[in-house]
């Protein structure tokens, strides 16, 4: 087991050297600087900027400074947008902001979805399946950027119950519609991905046995079918929880959160290349130990797994 | 997984659209005299939205106007913006002095001023300040707005003197260019029989001591060559009397020493230029000119401007900063004027999008927010209401020509391009601007006589065209046809608003002159280049906004060695305005610059189009803010009015 780890996290190396690479690539490629707007600045201007942050070096030596400084000082460099700010301290300010919103949205979408769909499976074809199902097909449907201001004009510009937008910790009422809008899509998807998975189990063998034991339906929801249910919502959940950890743009920026995927897309447009470079870089390594858990997981209930 | 089927989706999409339209309408329709609550903070304290992220709270570093508003609070200069008009008040100087012929300055401080930390201020802060702000290191994006005191920018593009070895003279740069408009008396022998200030300053007395180095300053201006070994061999080689001259001398660089600034003592500074420049106190309150604390900046290097470091010397200092949340000022005590000072707090809250903030505004989350917020779909309902702010700004959109390339380097043809554009009917399409005929924005610089330029007139356009060798006839239709001009074309940058410009454009040139002008739009950096090094052939969308509030501005980018982007200039337009800027009066010389606008407008090198206006909102309790034409504000005179009956219950006005 510890040596299917230890390889699995030598594989995530490359993978990374590889992420970085084409992002940097990417960004070079990419017309503008940081410094532009809509004033052109003398050419001697520029010059100097270009020197202070070492933009007029050869590239290949940019390239081996940035990434020798990642790979042995784990050290992604100065914003170049935001002088002074290293770029681990904005990732260690903005992350517990998007891991805040997203964790809520989480568990949201598991209460949510679960009981939503769980109803909807042992009451299949009534009423309650079919309005359960149609807000999921909807939840699945309506784009959050959409979803999101409709929800502000609702419940803030025209009920004034709710603030709009910003951040103001942790817990605060302005959480509450940055998680709705978020989990919504998730909670859909759990909420189907759960019916149908009930809905399999409940036609089972051994939930029929345990009808037959005279178990009470209580007892057979929660004891024997959910836990069978909720099989494919568990493999669903786990590179849905790196997402909603580090940050979702769209929300983030609809409700002006200080979170990192609102860094990421401001640094993209101002053409910040350390701050993409470390966001991008973080992201995937979220995304690369979720899902290495998840294999770990695996292969901890599947022997086959190990053995590959 | 989920199935998904189109039609479903489609009819979802519209549902919500329907339903969004619907919750607008509900939110249009109401008839309320303010947009949203009016309830004022319970603290005494105001939340304002300034725009983006800072990018430092260095006001050497950033040139972004949020920033600007943000070094208000926190930074102080020789002068400060006028709350209503911009105009420099005092500050930090209590009297200035120009010479005869506005070449050199100098400023009385005042004596009781301090840093957020109890240090005293004084001249030497000044003189720091300044030299840190060109120097090439600091890499500042606003050093340009000082270029014009003396070796400010040849320092700032590391620049070297050359001088000769054994006498050590220096080579003056009027030996080698005939073209140099002659010297200012900042570059002529100090007399010591002549008070240069004797105009300036009648109840001056005694002109402030005549040192070695303001002796040094008044010399003929020296000769300064390229830093870099490979541009000076450049030069060198095309110039066979620079190269002759150069040998046997050695080269020196241009050091912050050189710089024209002076600490005479304490407390007097003097400031040496270039050239006449009677603006040059309206441009001294841009943020590049602000104290910065040398103690703290020598010990913290970048990270001087982290909360637990940085020292302010404005009517506010830092409190806490959350990037991407919110940075809050408090009143400083120290600040000399501290009683002035009526807010206790001041959140600066960084937003970028534009519903975003208008929803906050709202529902009286912040109480004022910055310019350019208000949406245009949103306009026909924001501004009939009592906190819409509405005023002129001091920026033009106008359209730039390339005067360089046929047809239109023929003057004719230029100006029946502009008679053909209706500016009024274009003002009321973009709902809040002014139309503009002139390069100067209208109703920004009080008791400046603005030129007219040509009015919307097509029939006299067609007949212009004629006269160029290009005849419009009418067809059976009533349209017109031009069949003899050749392929012109109009690039922007690719952005919404900009292409809806140049449509607008297009039709009217096509109904008026039945000339099809080709659309061409190209991403931010390749449209700079394009307009810049004028491959283009026709018209390039243009803005520009005010540096500081002076026609001069807008003027300077015409003039010889400047970058219009048009490829026009006229010595004697260059003359006209040196001639302007030499004469101290302030109407006649008012006069002399209108008359430079009008010469340039005649020779049409861009489609004057309009006068911006500011479009913002402010809740009617706070008070001390007004829609100044560059929105910027002087946040000492801010307030929170709790008295119902002495709330703005329409736009202020900015009379004085």
């Amino acid at each position: 087991m510890l040596r299917f780890i230890i390889r699995r996290l030598l594989i995530t190396i490359p993978t990374i050297i590889v992420v970085i690479s084409l992002t940097w690539t990417l960004i070079k490629l990419a017309p503008g600087n940081f410094y532009s707007g809509e004033k052109r600045l003398p050419p001697a201007i520029e010059k100097n900027i270009r020197e202070k942050y070492g933009l007029d070096k050869p590239w290949y030596q940019q390239y081996g400074k940035t990434m020798g400084n990642i790979l042995f000082h784990f050290d992604f460099g100065t914003s170049l947008r935001f002088e002074g700010q290293s770029v681990n301290t904005i990732i260690r300010r903005s992350l517990p902001v998007s891991a805040a919103v997203g964790i809520l949205a989480y568990l949201l979408a598991l209460l949510v979805g679960i009981t939503v769909g769980s109803i909807a499976a042992l009451k299949q074809n009534s009423r309650w399946d079919y309005a359960s199902m149609a807000l999921a097909m909807l939840g699945i449907s309506v784009p959050n950027f959409v979803l999101g201001p409709i929800l502000v004009l609702i419940f803030s510009l025209s009920l004034y119950w709710l603030p709009p937008s910003r951040w103001a910790g942790f817990p605060s009422r302005n959480l509450i519609l940055p998680v709705l809008t978020l989990s919504a899509i998730y909670m859909a998807y759990i909420a189907r991905l759960t019916r149908a998975g009930m809905l399999e189990v409940l036609r089972s063998d051994y939930i029929r046995t345990a009808r037959a034991k005279g178990l009470s339906e209580k007892d057979v929801v929660i004891k024997h079918a959910l836990r069978g249910g909720l099989m494919p919502v568990v493999s669903y959940t786990g590179p849905a929880l790196a997402f909603l950890l580090t940050g979702t743009v769209v929300v983030e920026r609809i409700f002006a959160l200080p979170g990192l995927g609102n860094y990421f897309i401001q640094a993209s447009l101002n053409r910040d290349e350390p701050l993409i470079i470390g966001i991008v870089a973080f992201i995937s390594i979220t995304l690369l130990l979720m899902n290495m858990l998840v294999d770990i997981a695996y292969a901890y209930l599947d022997p086959r797994v190990r053995y590959q | 997984m989920v199935r998904f089927n189109l039609k479903q989706f489609v009819a979802l999409v519209l549902l919500a659209a329907m339903a969004y339209s619907t919750l607008s309408c509900a939110v249009a329709s109401s008839s309320e005299a303010f947009f949203g609550t009016t309830t004022p903070p319970a603290r005494n304290v105001l939340r304002y939205v300034t725009g983006d992220e800072p990018e430092s709270l260095d006001p050497a570093i950033s040139n972004g106007q949020p920033e600007a508003r943000i070094y208000m609070a926190l930074f102080e200069g020789l002068v400060e913006y006028n709350p209503k008009t911009l105009a420099p008040d005092r500050e930090l100087a209590t009297s200035w002095v120009p010479n005869d012929d506005s070449s050199e300055f100098v400023f009385y401080l005042r004596h009781d001023a301090r840093w957020s930390n109890g240090d005293p201020i004084d001249a030497n802060d000044f003189v720091y300040t300044f030299r840190r702000a060109f120097a090439k290191e600091t890499a500042s994006r606003n050093a340009y707005m000082g270029y014009n005191i003396k070796y400010a920018q040849p320092f700032n593009e590391g620049k070297v003197f050359a001088r000769d070895k054994s006498t050590g003279a220096f080579l003056l740069a009027k030996d080698f260019d005939e073209t140099l408009p002659a010297e200012p008396l900042s570059g002529t022998a100090a007399d010591p029989n002549k008070n240069e200030y004797e105009q300036g300053a009648k109840d001056l007395g005694q002109p402030p001591a005549n040192t070695p180095f303001h002796q040094a300053m008044h010399t003929p201006t020296r000769l300064t060559l390229p830093g870099d070994e490979k541009s000076r061999t450049k030069l060198l080689n095309s110039n066979a009397k620079l190269k002759a001259a150069l040998a046997n001398k050695e080269l020196v660089p241009v050091k912050a020493e050189d710089l024209g600034i002076e600490a005479v003592d304490k407390y007097t500074l003097r400031i040496s230029l270039t050239s006449p420049s009677p603006f040059f106190v309206s441009a001294l309150a841009h943020q590049v000119f602000r104290l910065v604390p040398q103690k703290t900046v020598e010990q913290w290097g970048e990270q001087w401007t982290q909360p637990e470091h940085i020292v302010s010397c404005g009517p506010f200092k830092v409190k806490t900063w959350q990037p991407y949340d919110k940075l809050v000022v408090v009143r400083d005590p120290m600040y000399w004027d501290a009683a002035t000072v009526k807010l206790d707090e001041i959140s600066f809250y960084p937003m970028a999008d534009n519903p975003t903030i208008m929803n906050l505004y709202k529902v009286g989350d912040v109480d004022a927010v910055l310019n350019h917020t208000v949406p245009n779909a949103w306009l026909d309902v924001v501004r009939n209401k009592q906190d819409y702010m509405d005023g002129v700004e001091a920026s033009i959109d106008y359209l730039i020509i390339n005067t360089t390339k046929a047809p239109m380097n023929d003057v004719n043809v230029r100006r029946a391009f502009n008679m053909s554009v209706d500016k009024v009917a274009w003002a009321t399409w973009r709902k809040v601007v002014k139309p503009l005929t002139a390069f100067t924005p209208t109703g920004i610089f009080a008791g400046y006589p603005q030129p007219t330029g040509d009015a919307f007139n097509p029939e006299d356009a067609r007949k212009l065209l004629g006269e160029a060798g290009y005849p419009v006839t009418k067809n059976g239709d009533g349209s017109y046809s031009c069949p003899k001009f050749p392929a012109i074309e109009y690039i922007y940058n690719t952005q919404e608003s900009n292409k809806a410009m140049a449509e607008w454009m297009q039709a009217q040139w096509k109904q008026n002159l039945g000339i099809t002008v080709t659309l061409r739009n190209m991403d931010w950096k390749t449209f700079m280049a394009s307009r810049n090094k004028l491959d283009f052939n026709g018209f390039a969308r243009g803005a520009w906004g005010a540096d500081y509030m002076d026609p001069y501005s807008f003027l300077s980018l015409f003039i010889e060695g400047a970058d219009s982007g048009t490829g026009w200039t006229d010595p004697k337009y260059s003359e006209m305005i040196d001639r302007a800027n030499r004469t101290l009066d302030p109407n006649e010389r008012y006069k002399l610059l209108a008359d430079a606008e009008a010469f340039m407008l005649k020779a049409q090198p861009v489609v004057p189009l309009d006068t911006a206006s500011v479009n913002w909102v402010k809740k009617p309790y706070v008070k001390g803010m007004y829609p100044n034409a560059g929105s910027l504000f002087a946040w000492k005179y801010v307030y929170i009015e709790r008295d119902q009956a002495k709330w703005d219950y329409k736009t202020p006005s900015l009379a004085e």
